[in-house]
């Protein structure tokens, strides 16, 4: 306890805001660290704090291009072969070299079933990697797969070294990484201190240090913004930036991201079981109001189930327009007036909008129960049989990967936890876009997916969600729309 | 001697009486439909007046009228507590009067169970039963029924083996009169005065308690309002929007305190050492 | 006496063994964590092959078997959420979870039993009423709003005390009052009943008969006779006081047990969440256990069997 006080004394001397220089950063996280081991978890607030400590194979720069990290070029041997040149000039912050064996190595540990790792989902159409050169390594995938870049990005190199010799358990207390950020202490609950790693390949990090601060309550956060006690804090509503904006010390930060806000709408029981009930909500949901006076214009409009910033956004399918009056009628002719559909949800999920479409979905003849639950309730009977699942409910989906297959091939596809609706043709489509790498091909079969969706509707995009950061006005950060947050991007300007 | 109705006593009364009135009557009293939204009035503040009416005291984050909401959400509040007083304060003197008069097996084994229940908190017991039951009125009203029945088992415990011991009630005992018969005719009567004033905090607890829940996202479920939840959702607006917190939390404290004054006033009426002096 | 004793601690054993069971079962009801701990996109077979290597495909009846092996050999066993053991996840916490409960006790006693005092001797005046509204308020208001409200004030407008973490003792200040006012009014309930009621016995009537004035009787034998209530009391809010903290410990961002609970129990992570009670559990069967001896010591007369 003594030496946990004295390393948080350490950590606050730090986090007091210099005059001249500012030399640690702090940041307010809803929650803390799950684990440090970066294949271990899969969760945003680990995910924030890991990935300064870790380098990846590939990255993407500002634009949203895939960029070299790690590697420094790719090709494809065949369709299922993919090889990697890699840096040289990379150690880790024991001071050992980053060899063509870690990047081996942390591939075949995140897809080996024994290890449990909770990524595996994302990387197990990977079948194999072994070293090929002195600085080269290549990937064999179960089929051609046009996503792994986009996976990829998201792969931390771990030293095979230091993890054989620590073990699992002891290398997630005590990581040890390549990127511009080392791990200093790790308490519990509390908070992440990191170092620089002032022999970071690409230059020295514009901060000393970073602390990683885990406070639940949003509020509490603000509070913490406003009296500086922290730098920078994600994770805000709306109407939290609208009440920030007249603060003359803060900033606020936003960027459209990949993530998408949808409504799922059950196809395979239920009222909603009728093609036309489904078209109806879709025409009750007025999407503009909920853009305006809900998310207060922190939100963009889309047509489909998607987002411009993932591959596959196709800007042409026709969104249903909002039309009270026409929903009433098909409601009508469906007979459906009156009915009652269930509307699954948890606290993790905006109550407004619930209440919201509630409301407009009432107003064009259908009753709307809000059931919430906790969260592995609510994902228990979501993920369940369409009988379980409930009519209605609302999601903010991000695959971290930009591309549709991880949108709408979960979400739809037959035979996915997540999907209550079977169309061969859908399934076809989206089958195809998978396995085939010619971008324009892909294009067109997500461009005839997402028209059996829009006459389908087993979903309702809602609105590109718009990341929303408060930080104190000093601090020089152009968040992306992946949600990364890398402290080496990030600068301070008095 | 405060055994007596005195003005402050009545003034209490009164006031519980006007929740109560504002509950039951929150129909006719309540100038909009609690739970119709304009999203294009959000969080208006008190007193804005426009072609819909007067919004007396404000809108909330959805734009429905507060006061509406504050008159209906004392609904939900009162009768979760009232509810759950009545469901654990049932439990816990049954149990009680069991434990108590038939003493050997049956007191250990409950009183063991009391403890169990007693050394995990409440608030911890709560969420993992709404975790299984899942949320909602009713199940409101049992998970906290059924997590704090143990507080009224000791009470009702001790009692009844004081009161047993009574020469008149082991008279009646040797008259002949069944157990349930004494217990419900003699020992009941003399016990419930002590129950009442655990009742009474119990009470304001429970209200607190729900309002806990909503906090945690467990409590009464959007869109019906409660005090609780009606002010965990305005939480966020307090700098913003301070009247969705400061109303329904002003009638929550004030109905608090008066449960709470009442129950002290019970307790010095009811507990004959605590008046003489 | 050495009867009594064995009986107290079986009791208290059989006590804990319940709380564990009925923690164990009621967590296993409410589902496991498979389904949180995948990402969004995995399919149903990579969700069965993990709650297969889990071993929450298995009968109730062996997980809870399996348990309570891992318990008698003293291992509490891995977290699934932290990958982890969970003493050192539990252990880490209970520092600061002492803290608080310590400084909402200060808050409550060091307010409770004054004002409490205050009370039985200034009985029925407008003082006794004020005071019974102003130790009421903490247990009138929801945490979770008084505590932001704390924070907004002392915190970001006045500046005096840090708005959240645990890293001095001046962020102990704002939830340890939090939580203390919780049950602020208890103690001062319960101190103003005893106090009234020693003093309405002979001895202090004899004693003020010598010309010894009230507040002297007060100082001298009443509160040493009403401190057995109080004691009985604290024992009885230790498990809300070290688990209970769950809004004040969110709203304040203090790492203690009560966070590391709801966080565990919203995670399924069922491991913490059974150790977190077995804990508090422990501590409150215990500090009972104590309290009940001390007084059978003092008392013979309470030997009695339940």
């Amino acid at each position: 306890m003594m030496r946990a006080l004295g390393l948080l004394f350490l950590g606050l001397m730090l986090a007091t805001p210099a005059f001249a220089q500012k030399d640690g950063l702090v940041v307010d996280l809803p929650g803390d660290v799950a684990t440090m081991d970066p294949h271990l978890q899969w969760d945003t607030d680990s995910y924030t704090v890991y990935r300064n400590i870790f380098d990846n194979l590939v990255t993407r720069d500002a634009t949203g291009k895939i960029a070299p990290q790690v590697a420094t070029a790719w090709r494809y041997a065949d369709d299922r072969t993919i090889v990697f040149d890699l840096r040289t000039d990379i150690t880790f912050h024991d001071g050992s070299r980053l060899t063509p064996e870690d990047v081996v190595f942390s591939v075949q540990r995140i897809i080996n079933p024994a290890f449990r790792s909770p990524q595996l989902s994302q990387f197990d159409q990977i079948v194999s990697a072994e070293v090929t050169g002195p600085a080269q390594v290549t990937l064999h995938t179960k089929t051609p797969y046009p996503a792994l870049m986009a996976q990829l990005v998201k792969l931390s190199i771990v030293p095979k070294a230091v993890v054989e010799k620590l073990g699992d358990q002891r290398f997630n207390q005590e990581v040890v990484g390549s990127g511009p950020f080392r791990l200093r202490a790790w308490q519990r609950g509390v908070q992440t201190v990191l170092d620089a790693n002032d022999a970071y390949w690409r230059g020295k990090p514009a901060f000393r240090s970073v602390t990683f601060r885990a406070v639940p309550d949003a509020s509490t956060r603000i509070a913490d913004l406003r009296t500086g006690r922290a730098d920078i804090t994600r994770g805000l509503s709306p109407d939290d930036a609208e009440a920030l904006k007249s603060e003359r010390a803060l900033q606020l930060l936003t960027v459209p991201t990949e993530r998408i806000a949808y409504m799922f709408v059950n196809a395979q029981a239920g009222p909603t079981k009728d093609k036309r009930v489904r078209q109806a909500i879709a025409m009750a949901v007025d999407r503009d109001t909920i853009i305006t006076a809900l998310q207060q214009g922190y939100a963009k409009p889309v047509n489909i189930v998607l987002t411009p910033a993932n591959f596959g956004y196709v800007p042409d399918v026709k969104g249903w327009p909002h039309d009270p009056a026409k929903a009433r009628a098909l409601i009508k002719e469906a007979g459906a007036e009156g009915a009652t559909l269930q509307f699954l949800t948890s606290p993790a999920y905006d109550r407004r909008l619930n209440e919201a479409v509630q409301q407009m979905l009432g107003e064009v003849g259908l009753k709307v129960d809000i059931v919430t639950m906790d969260q592995p309730t609510y994902l228990r009977r979501r993920q369940g049989t369409p009988e379980e699942a409930g009519s209605l409910s609302q999601g903010r989906w991000s695959c971290a990967c930009q591309d549709a297959d991880g949108v709408i091939f979960p979400l739809f596809r037959s035979g996915s936890i997540w999907s209550k609706f079977a169309n061969p043709a859908f399934d076809a489509e989206v089958d195809a876009a998978r396995t085939i790498l010619d971008p324009g091909k892909r294009l067109e079969h997500y461009r005839r997916a997402f028209e059996i969706l829009r006459d389908e509707v087993p979903g309702i995009g809602l609105f590109q969600d718009v990341a929303i950061y408060a930080a104190r006005r000093e601090l020089k950060w152009a968040p992306t729309a992946n949600e990364a947050f890398f402290v080496m991007d990030m600068k301070w300007q008095p | 001697m405060s055994g007596r109705i005195t003005p402050g006593v009545a003034l209490l009364l009164a006031l519980l009486a006007a929740f109560v009135v504002a509950a039951v009557a929150a129909p006719i009293l309540a100038p909009f439909d609690p739970l119709r939204q304009s999203l294009l009035l959000r969080l208006r503040p008190p007193g804005t007046t426009l072609a819909a009416g007067t919004f007396l005291l404000g809108t909330d984050d959805l734009g429905r009228d507060l006061l509406s909401r504050v008159l209906y959400g004392a609904r939900a509040s009162l009768a979760v507590a009232a509810l759950s007083v009545s469901v654990s304060l049932l439990v816990g003197t049954l149990l009680g009067l069991l434990a108590g008069w038939f003493r050997g097996w049956p007191a250990i084994l409950i009183m063991r169970l009391v403890d169990t229940m007693l050394s995990i908190p409440a608030i911890l017991l709560a969420v993992l039963t709404v975790a299984v039951l899942g949320p909602g009125f009713l199940n409101l009203v049992l998970v906290l029924g059924l997590t704090r029945w143990p507080r009224y088992t000791r009470v009702a415990y001790a009692q009844t083996l004081q009161v047993a011991n009574l020469p008149y009630i082991r008279a009646a005992e040797m008259a002949g009169s069944s157990a349930l018969r004494i217990l419900l005719r003699h020992v009941l009567p003399n016990i419930a005065g002590p129950l009442m004033v655990v009742a009474t905090t119990e009470f304001g607890l429970m209200i607190l308690f729900e309002a806990g829940l909503s906090f945690l996202g467990l409590g009464i479920q959007p869109p019906f309002p409660s005090w609780g939840s009606i002010m965990s959702a305005g939480r966020q607006y307090v700098a913003r929007a301070w009247w969705l917190t400061v109303f329904p939390g002003a009638c929550l404290f004030v109905l608090v305190l008066c449960v709470n004054l009442f129950g002290d006033w019970l307790r010095d009426r009811v507990d004959p050492r605590s008046q003489s002096r | 006496m050495l009867r009594h004793i064995a009986g107290r601690v079986g009791q208290a054993i059989v006590a804990t063994f319940g709380v564990l069971t009925m923690v164990f079962f009621v967590m296993r009801l409410s589902g496991d964590p498979t389904l949180l701990l995948v990402p969004e996109g995995a399919t149903a077979e990579q969700i069965a092959a993990l709650r297969h290597q889990l071993g929450f495909d298995r009968p109730l009846v062996v997980q809870y078997g399996a348990y309570l092996a891992d318990l008698a050999r003293l291992d509490l066993g891995e977290s699934l959420v932290q990958r982890a053991p969970v003493a050192g996840i539990v252990g880490e916490r209970i520092p600061y979870t002492m803290a608080l409960a310590a400084g909402s006790l200060v808050v409550a006693l060091g307010i409770g039993i004054p004002a409490g005092i205050a009370m039985a001797v200034w009985r029925g005046s407008v003082l006794e009423r004020a005071l019974a509204a102003f130790v009421l308020t903490g247990q009138s208001l929801p945490t979770f709003w008084s505590g932001i409200l704390l924070i907004l004030l002392f915190g970001v407008n006045l500046g005096w005390l840090p708005t959240s973490g645990a890293d001095s003792l001046g962020s102990l200040v704002m939830p340890s009052v939090a939580l203390g006012a919780l049950t602020m009014s208890t103690f001062a309930r319960m101190t103003r009943i005893a106090v009234l009621d020693e003093l309405s016995r002979d001895y202090v009537a004899a004693a003020r008969a010598r010309g010894l004035s009230l507040a002297a009787a007060v100082g001298r034998h009443v509160l040493r006779n009403a401190a057995i209530p109080v004691v009985t009391v604290t024992a009885l809010e230790v498990g809300n006081l070290l688990a209970g903290a769950v809004i004040v410990e969110t709203v304040f961002a203090w790492p203690g047990i009560g966070q590391l609970a709801i966080q565990s129990i919203a995670a399924r992570d069922f491991l913490v969440v059974q150790t977190v009670v077995l804990f508090v559990s422990v501590v409150y069967v215990g500090t009972n256990l104590l309290a009940d001896l001390a007084y059978a010591a003092i008392d013979p007369r309470i030997r009695m069997g339940a």
